[in-house]
């Protein structure tokens, strides 16, 4: 069989993932690969965003190809209406995630404070010291608990402000403000943004194009300067800022002869727990009861992200490995919380002994074991869960076990704090390499998995050229945990890197590549950029600073890649957002936010394209700062590879 | 004769044949380019509403035999592809006089500029049963994209004989008095359906 005939090869660039891919195929076993292809060809309407079902009138169309077909919707939308509001409510639901999941921090914070958290504690004094400063409370001669009860109730209302500002976005440099100000676009609040997208949606309130996308970038300015940020910070201050670590990753990271517990999912409340809980004398004895040599936790996603940087606890995969790693026939319970969990995982789950176990009040999945989780009887009901992995171990099948040798070695936990301790305390020698070109700028490259993509093969080509090129990325979410496998976060890597970053990493010890956590860590990144850009006197969009989502599918993305925007960074998406069927719109988001909000979107599928792309805008921002520079269109695009 | 039958009792009226039309006979075949092109690609299968709320029948050209269309082009632009039976329209022979269209029994010859033209104007524009698809042994653009069963794609005799077969099977349980068990459509569709009558007929009630 030629690799080109091999469809796992097709479907994706992971070793592991290729072979659990052909055991699949043999097995007869459905995956997200098989479901897509049963969907092709998709929707034309609604790839181009062209269809509505807001209200009962409809559902209504606008016909791309023929003007004589239909328009205008029913109460008379235009294509440039149709394509915002979808837009807009992407950004909401996006928005809506991320900050319910900063939410749930702050509530398991707030319990914290209050000592009514069953596991619980402050473990980082000195995050809780200087967001309690940020917020203008008092810490002297105070107990942590006390200055937490306020701080908590103090970020609880930022979900419930109506007036804002939000504290956070002022982390933002005083020209990026005085823009959001200037626009009308500085978010007053969390909920009320996302509440008011839904409300300009519904028939009948805002039809104006520009007008609905404006408070799309409100929207997800809350997200990522607010409800995304309240989520990192607060996890930092309850589960420690993270700190370089290593750690292993992909599938081989499951072991034969132990009971295999998958976190998977976003939050960190849960996942921290049940690492806890996985060390308790008692369950690791049961285990060696149950015939097993011990208890072994592994993360899947987001939430692995969360203990692969606090713990260095070794990670499963990314988005599209996780019916995968119950292929393996090797894991006793897959434990899952909120987003980006397939609800295909409790059916294939029947076909092994594997567990689905739901925890959130918030999710169930038909077919899966729902044990509820709360943040007062944390501990206990962790305890409740790794038991019950412990005691399907007897249940796994031997004979359908075939787990994956790929792992690698990665070193993560690259916070901004401990960014600047390995820096020596001061981001001056970082900004001393930009500033003599050493390093030629940041790249942020994150986003999730998307199976019209070859698995990892658009987040690996992006940052292998951007290093190469002598450009430092920094990722967070499926991206990290794609460069993870590849061995791209070794220090060791820097010799994939140009001569110039090379020299910087080596150094300093610290790989070409900074896993800065999960997707509400980017977060991270633009305080990183927002602290570089004071520094420099001047605005992130004036920065040598460029983003990606290479495979990116969640509407989480749609928001994520809106508020990065809104900063000011240019942003390449991989995957074609829905958003084409409207010229005006795709218009605005490719050039004209240039004018407005200082960066613009681009699509480009192509990795090795699109790597040219952030290579052009940073050399050309490098230019405007009077920095040494390369000219950005003598840099050479490639031709497009075709199928 | 292969041709592409229609069910009109599944179509859902979603008119992902049209876009899939458009795309397959636009220059690029990409539908994010093929919105953009000059000469705007145009669907050769039109979904029509039914009389009824909620009911649509796909329309296209069902390459007749003989074929009006052929027999009354004066140019001879309309011809039949002798491999695969299609009625094809050279669009650089078309001088757009619309002869055709006038005896189309099923009225689905439109006149637009095509990119197969030389010349920039309207030709006849009918479907063609994607016959590059076919020699590929592909299935036309419209059937790939029905995903509810409305457009299906084979020997039409055998077709004929599948759709007899189950009408017999549900004419035969009606007849026994039983439970429709081999029913065709779903209970949330035929719901949905007997909604739309529904409503359609409350309008008329009004009306008289």
């Amino acid at each position: 069989m030629t690799a080109l005939e091999d469809r796992a090869v097709q479907r994706s660039v992971d070793p592991a993932t290729q072979s659990m891919l052909r055991i699949a195929e043999k097995q007869g076993i459905e995956t997200v690969w098989e479901r897509l292809e049963a969907q092709l060809p998709q929707c034309g309407y609604g790839e181009l965003g062209l269809c509505c079902r807001h209200c009962n009138m409809g559902p209504c169309r606008i016909d791309p190809f023929d003007d004589t077909g239909p328009q205008k919707g029913v109460c008379g939308a235009t294509a440039d209406t149709l394509v915002a509001r979808g837009l807009l409510r992407a950004i909401a639901a996006g928005a809506a995630a991320h900050s319910d999941h900063g939410r749930d921090i702050a509530h398991t914070f707030l319990l914290t404070a209050e000592g009514k958290s069953g596991g619980y504690e402050i473990k980082d004094e000195a995050k809780l010291a200087a967001l309690a400063a940020e917020y203008d409370i008092a810490t002297e001669g105070r107990s942590k608990e006390d200055v937490a009860l306020e701080l908590a109730h103090a970020i609880h209302a930022e979900f419930g402000n109506q007036s804002g500002p939000i504290r956070f976005t002022r982390r933002a440099p005083a020209a990026r403000v005085a823009l959001w100000e200037k626009l009308g676009v500085d978010p007053r609040g969390v909920d009320r943004e996302i509440v008011e997208c839904m409300h300009r949606t519904h028939i009948g309130v805002d039809h104006d194009y520009v007008h609905i996308i404006l408070h799309g970038l409100r929207t997800s300015i809350s997200d990522g300067w607010g409800g995304s940020m309240i989520a990192t910070e607060l996890s930092d201050v309850l589960f420690g800022t993270p700190e370089p670590v290593m750690s292993t990753a992909n599938l081989g990271v499951l072991k034969e002869n132990e009971v295999n517990i998958v976190a998977h999912g976003h939050e960190p409340t849960l996942s921290e727990m049940i690492v806890a809980a996985a060390l308790d004398p008692g369950l690791a004895a049961l285990a060696k009861e149950k015939g097993a040599e011990g208890i072994n936790v592994v993360g899947m996603c987001c939430t692995g992200n969360e203990i692969l940087m606090r713990h260095g606890v070794p990670i499963a995969g990314n988005f599209l490995q996780q019916e995968l790693a119950v292929i393996t026939g090797a894991v006793e319970a897959v434990i899952v919380d909120v987003q980006c969990i397939m609800p295909a995982l409790p059916d294939l789950a029947q076909c092994y002994h594997t567990e689905i176990i739901s925890t959130s009040p918030k999710a169930k999945f038909p077919g899966a074991t729902h044990i509820e989780f709360n943040e007062e009887q944390a501990f206990d009901i962790a305890k409740t869960i790794v038991r019950r992995a412990v005691e399907n171990y007897p249940n796994r099948s031997r004979e359908r076990v075939s787990i994956p040798d790929d792992k690698t070695e990665c070193m993560v936990g690259f916070s901004v704090e401990a960014i600047v301790k390995a820096l020596g305390g001061t981001l001056e020698p970082l900004l001393d390499a930009i500033r003599n070109g050493t390093i030629r700028g940041i790249a942020g490259v994150v986003g999730c998995n998307n199976p019209k993509v070859r698995h990892d093969y658009g987040h690996l080509g992006l940052v292998e050229d951007l290093i190469a090129n002598d450009v430092l990325v920094v990722n967070t979410g499926c991206n990290a945990i794609a460069c993870a496998k590849a061995g791209l976060l070794l220090p060791e890597a820097a010799e994939q890197a140009g001569d110039g970053l090379k020299a910087v990493c080596q150094a300093l010890g610290v790989p070409p590549v900074l896993h800065m956590g999960s997707c509400v860590d980017i977060s991270r990144i633009l305080v990183a950029c927002g602290a570089i850009a004071n520094a420099l006197g001047v605005d992130i969009s004036d920065l040598p600073v460029a983003g990606a989502a290479p495979e990116w599918m969640s509407e989480k993305a749609v928001s994520i890649g809106t508020y990065v925007v809104s900063s000011g960074i240019f942003t390449v998406l991989g995957t074609v957002p829905q958003v084409l069927g409207s010229p005006n719109v795709t218009s605005l988001l490719t050039a004209g936010a240039e004018d407005v909000i200082g960066a613009t979107f681009a699509v480009e599928p192509d990795p090795h394209r699109a790597a040219v792309l952030m290579l052009r805008r940073i050399e050309s921002k490098r230019k405007a700062l009077g920095l040494p520079f390369v000219d950005p269109e003598s840099i050479a695009m490639p031709e497009p590879v075709t199928a | 004769m292969k041709t592409v039958f229609v069910n009109p009792e599944r179509c859902i009226g979603c008119k992902q044949c049209q876009i899939a039309c458009a795309v397959e006979h636009s220059k690029s075949k990409n539908l994010y380019q093929a919105i953009a092109e000059d000469r705007k690609p145009r669907p050769r299968i039109l979904v029509g509403p039914g009389v009824v709320l909620d009911t649509s029948f796909p329309n296209k050209c069902r390459h007749c035999e003989p074929a009006p269309c052929m027999s009354v082009c004066p140019t001879g632009a309309i011809s039949r592809d002798g491999d695969t039976g299609t009625v094809v329209v050279d669009a650089d022979k078309c001088i757009t006089c619309a002869m055709c269209a006038m005896v189309c029994p099923f009225d689905v010859i439109t006149f637009y500029p095509s990119y197969k033209a030389t010349l920039d104007k309207a030709v006849a524009i009918k479907c063609d049963h994607c016959i590059e698809r076919l020699r590929r042994d592909e299935v036309p653009a419209c059937v790939e994209a029905c995903k509810v069963g409305a457009l299906v794609f084979g020997d039409i005799n055998e077709l004929v004989k599948a759709a007899r077969t189950k009408l017999a099977q549900t004419v035969s349980v009606a007849v026994g008095q039983i439970e429709p068990a081999t029913a065709r459509l779903p209970a949330n569709v035929e719901a949905w359906r007997d909604l739309g009558r529904a409503v359609t007929q409350a309008g008329r009630e009004v009306e008289s």
